[in-house]
């Protein structure tokens, strides 16, 4: 296993219970995320939420980006600060951008936002931009580009903002292979770029969320009882799962695979 | 030949057009063959028009009317777009929904009150086209704002805006393009009732006046060929706002095209 340590929790749901109309979507939600520390690297987190369609991820994934406020319970983040809207930086599955706004434009937006960026604002946006092979996009309109320009245009726009915590929705939902190794890498490349970056990933795709998560949470519901739950927690660090390349080939992660099928 | 009846038949730009000149032309040896002597032949109504247009009446008419007209478009969107932006503050959505329903008020029964607020014929003419005007820019851009995709809003609260900031981004930097088509589209509405209000103060002339005139002495010919010439300038004026729009707008553009 590869050595590390947990430290303290930079998000914690307690409780979380959301309903619609009388009717129980999510139920009981309780989990937490701790700082993961490795020695000699800058190391932050991965974590999956994987559940079937219609579960409930994306209202999860709205009550954790602070866009919606749950029935009861609370979700926390640094500091023990309730999470409001902005704290995380939200890629929407179709990876949404103002369409009346450049790429440049939008990107300004975001790093106005950011007080660590004032002044180099211009020379943040073109450092991401060359990192994220965005720079010949900048003056193009969000409608002039292809869908996987749009996901990183959409991810450099919420780092930009300045937020440790980046909420993806469905991010491998509908890639071609050679576009999902990229996003694959390029979500590890974020992953790495800071102590106390968090990538909380609501997918479908348990393969794929597997093989660049440290952790994996399943949402699905039990027997009996209305709403969808967190059904496990898997610690893919412990199954020495984490942080490795070609892992997709390894038994311990096909069987992990098996494993969260069989639990949904 | 076939795909011309066809639901979602595909032409090319070069069929459309003889299409349509085939239609027109269609359509103007109909009207040569049933016109009787009342009803002017296109002939008689082409060479009054090109006469009305070598003429100083109808540029002098002309202008009046554009005057009139233009001025109240800018009295009309400034007032609309100051209640359609007010509208997301609950204390002014009430007014801006009892605005949308002053469509339904004629402006007939409302002249002798416009007169009694007015100091002048040319004030009064005015405040009546504004007032017929803004109910139906109202309807128009607050449909605009309703339909709103949500995510849109929720981009902006994903960056930390406030309300106001949100305000500004998504309704009036956002919805900016939709002010022009919202012109473009109702610029007809004005030049509709631009007839009617001139005839209320004569003096100072107008296309209105100058149809009235024309339709007083029964003078079909010329009428026909007045007709003509509003509806060209409507054209105009629609090509124009719309090529506006498009200039002002780059992504308005890029999204008809479908520009990749």
């Amino acid at each position: 296993m590869t050595t590390h340590t947990k430290e303290e929790i930079i998000l914690k749901a307690e409780n979380v219970h959301l309903e619609y109309d009388n009717k129980t979507i999510l139920r009981n939600i309780n989990f937490s995320i701790k700082n993961i520390v490795r020695p000699g690297m800058e190391q932050g987190q991965v974590v999956s939420l994987i559940g079937r369609s219609g579960i409930g991820k994306t209202q999860l994934f709205k009550l954790l980006s602070g866009l919606q406020q749950p029935t009861s319970g609370h979700i926390h983040i640094q500091n023990d600060q309730p999470v409001r809207a902005g704290d995380m930086g939200v890629i929407f599955q179709n990876y949404y951008l103002f369409e009346w706004r450049t790429i440049h434009q939008s990107l300004m937006l975001a790093a106005k936002q950011n007080p660590a960026l004032k002044g180099h604002e211009t020379d943040a946006i073109k450092k991401s931009a060359a990192d994220f092979e965005l720079t010949d996009h900048l003056q193009k309109y969000p409608q002039q580009l292809s869908g996987g320009q749009r996901q990183r245009a959409s991810i450099i726009q919420q780092l930009l903002k300045g937020s440790d915590f980046l909420l993806l929705d469905e991010p491998f939902s509908g890639l071609d292979a050679c576009v999902l190794d990229k996003v694959v890498e390029l979500l590890l490349q974020v992953s790495i770029s800071d102590e106390l970056k968090t990538l909380v990933i609501v997918s479908h795709d348990i393969a794929t969320a597997i093989a660049i998560s440290d952790t994996v949470f399943i949402l699905g519901k039990e027997k009996d009882l209305p709403g969808a739950t967190i059904k496990k927690e898997i610690d893919l660090i412990a199954r020495d799962l984490a942080w490795q390349k070609n892992i997709k080939r390894e038994k311990a992660f096909l069987e992990t695979v098996e494993e969260i099928k069989n639990c949904l | 030949m076939k795909t011309i009846f066809q639901p979602f038949g595909k032409i090319s730009k070069q069929a459309f057009i003889i299409m349509i000149v085939m239609q027109v032309m269609f359509a103007l040896v109909f009207w040569h063959t049933t016109s009787n002597g009342l009803i002017p032949q296109p002939a008689k109504v082409a060479k009054a028009f090109f006469h009305l247009l070598s003429t100083r009446l109808l540029l002098d008419n002309i202008l009046v009317s554009l005057a009139l007209t233009v001025q109240a478009m800018l009295y009309s969107i400034v007032i609309t777009l100051a209640f359609a932006y007010l509208s997301v503050i609950p204390f002014f959505k009430s007014i801006a929904q009892f605005l949308v329903k002053c469509r339904y008020l004629t402006l007939t029964g409302l002249i002798f009150i416009f007169t009694l607020l007015t100091k002048d014929g040319s004030q009064l003419k005015l405040s009546l086209l504004v007032f017929g005007i803004v109910p139906f820019f109202v309807t128009s851009f607050l449909s605009v704002i309703l339909n709103i995709d949500k995510q849109e809003y929720e981009l902006c609260k994903t960056l930390g805006y406030n309300n106001w900031q949100t305000l500004y981004e998504v309704i009036i930097v956002g919805k900016a393009d939709a002010v022009f088509e919202i012109l473009r589209q109702n610029f007809a509405i004005s030049w509709l009732m631009i007839t009617l209000v001139e005839g209320l103060n004569m003096s100072e002339g107008g296309i209105g006046t100058l149809l009235i005139k024309y339709n007083k002495y029964n003078d079909l010919t010329n009428v026909l060929a007045l007709q003509l010439v509003i509806f060209l300038i409507g054209l105009l004026f629609d090509f124009l706002l719309g090529t506006t729009r498009q200039w002002l707008f780059p992504h308005t553009k890029i999204a008809i095209g479908g520009t990749k």
